[in-house]
């Protein structure tokens, strides 16, 4: 790359931007992990160990780790929490029983220092099931209304169709670019 | 000879749908549905694709982290360190991806790597921590969406107070370090995807005639038929078949041509729809076959009656055909009248 070339990346090119995907088992976050793939000839090579993608959008890098486990493993995630602009949590909206776990799931996780400035993307999933709570209805059982000082954000999903997943990269993505 | 096939259709069952798999084999009695037989046949896990048994033992319900239990007590760990250890056990079985299942693994494989090895660890959490963080290391080393690779200090500070508060031997994390910075976990060899298994004992196999779907031309083929399914190969050394037909509602019947003892698949009562099937193009692509028709030319008359009996054979060994036939009868019969 020319100098000019870097120095146009330098100013209007990609930025780095580290995401922790959080949530309950069968939430769906492999299915969002995956779409985020759609469109790009995946050749990496597979690895033994956690589920990790990278997208390019909108000129920003998308790293996403797929994070969770009981409390006794925190204190090694914490070392990842340290520079993770977002954490996109995903929630099974059919589930009504478990939507409480997923509700404290989610305030231990924004309960983190590491993780005070970070921007929080809720993905309001398996919106094709007839049963399904919207969007209002899962902000109201999270009770994300009761959250100071945190930028945040929820969008209706399908991760098996892929609907919402970019309407939300795109918020994630806007709201990472005003901040620089 | 009927129970073997059975198992290996339970065993293509369970690659394709774990669940569905063991719940074939249990109602078949080829497997006793308690959490230590499934385990002991997974451990063996002979024609078993390990992305599948990893699938398997991964899922959060009861039953599962039972036999996810027993799994891990099959394995012997005894004076072998925590990589060798994790090393054997992530051969097993293909790790999934999931933040969450990794750590039920990794609690289970802990338990049974101190009760193997009691005295290396002050307590098994400390293993299970220290498991996670392998896999952890693993991930942020080699998988190539990782861009910040960890330096040793990083996995040293990362792992700090995890001894039951305090810290493991500096060395110890040092030497865990380079010994997965060297040599990568192994990503399973998979078994199940192989399909030799899928042609090994077959029905009946052997060199057959051919017609093209679009373009009329005899090719020699070599015939496979086995679990209602006919494949066709270009060699007899080809692992993977040219050609698949599902016989499923396809029936057949000797026909007339200028080649000898030929005979032929159609749908019954549909003569211009395409038979569902699939073939390989040259490039490797899997495109739907264009038949409406098979029609095949066996070497002499002896043969082909025995290729014709055993086709029928094999598409009336289908029950939910049978039924469907019956139905399909009974609504004609009923129109008639």
């Amino acid at each position: 790359m020319g100098a000019f070339a870097s120095l146009m990346k330098g100013m209007f090119g990609s930025k780095e931007m580290r995401i922790l995907m959080v949530g309950l088992d069968a939430a769906g976050k492999t299915t969002v992990l995956y779409k985020l793939k759609l469109g790009e000839v995946v050749t990496t090579i597979p690895t033994i160990g956690f589920n990790v993608e990278t997208v390019e959008y909108k000129n920003i890098n998308f790293t996403v780790w797929d994070v969770g486990g009981q409390d006794k493993i925190r204190p090694l995630w914490r070392h990842y929490f340290q520079n993770t602009q977002a954490v996109v949590f995903v929630v099974d909206s059919n589930d009504r029983e478990r939507i409480g776990e997923a509700k404290e799931e989610l305030m231990r996780m924004l309960a983190e220092d590491e993780l005070a400035d970070a921007k929080l993307l809720v993905f309001a999933n398996k919106q094709d099931l007839p049963n399904a709570m919207n969007a209002a209805e899962i902000t109201d059982k999270l009770a994300l209304h009761t959250l100071c000082n945190r930028n945040w954000y929820i969008q209706a999903t399908c991760a098996t169709t892929g609907d919402g997943i970019y309407e939300g990269l795109n918020w994630l993505a806007m709201t990472i670019k005003k901040k620089k | 000879m009927q129970r073997n096939k059975q198992v290996a259709m339970g065993r293509k069952k369970f690659n394709m749908d774990p669940k569905k798999g063991i719940q074939f084999l249990i109602e078949n009695d080829l497997l006793k549905n308690t959490s230590d037989d499934i385990a002991q046949f997974l451990y063996k896990g002979e024609g078993l694709n390990k992305t599948a048994i990893g699938d398997y033992l991964g899922e959060r319900d009861d039953f599962n982290l039972e036999v996810l239990h027993a799994f891990v007590e099959l394995h012997e760990f005894t004076d072998l360190n925590l990589v060798q250890a994790l090393r054997q056990f992530l051969w097993s079985f293909r790790l999934p991806g999931e933040a969450q299942k990794i750590d039920r693994m990794m609690e289970s494989f802990a338990q049974r790597y101190c009760k193997c090895n009691p005295g290396v660890f002050q307590s098994t959490d400390t293993c299970y921590i220290l498991s996670f963080a392998i896999i952890m290391l693993n991930t942020s080393l080699h998988n190539p969406n990782v861009k910040d690779k960890p330096a040793v200090e990083r996995f040293i500070s990362m792992n700090r107070g995890i001894n039951e508060g305090g810290d493991l031997p500096e060395d110890l994390l040092r030497n865990l370090y380079d010994s997965i910075k060297n040599e990568p976990f192994k990503i399973p060899e998979d078994d199940g995807n192989d399909l030799t298994h899928t042609f090994f004992n077959p029905d009946r196999e052997g060199w057959l005639l051919k017609l093209g779907g679009r373009v009329k031309t005899w090719k020699r083929r070599w015939f496979i038929l086995t679990d209602n399914c006919l494949y066709y190969f270009e060699y007899t050394t080809d692992k993977e078949p040219r050609g698949i037909i599902p016989l499923e509602n396809l029936s057949i019947k000797e026909v007339e041509d200028k080649k000898p003892n030929c005979f032929e698949l159609f749908i019954p009562d549909n003569k211009d729809q395409v038979i569902k099937a699939c073939k390989t193009e040259a490039d490797g692509r899997v495109v739907e076959g264009n038949h409406t028709f098979y029609r095949i030319s066996a070497p002499t008359t002896e043969e082909k009656d025995e290729w014709m009996n055993s086709i029928k054979a094999a598409i009336s060994r289908d029950p939910f055909y049978e039924m469907l036939a019956a139905r399909k009868k009974k609504v004609s019969s009923m129109k008639r009248h």
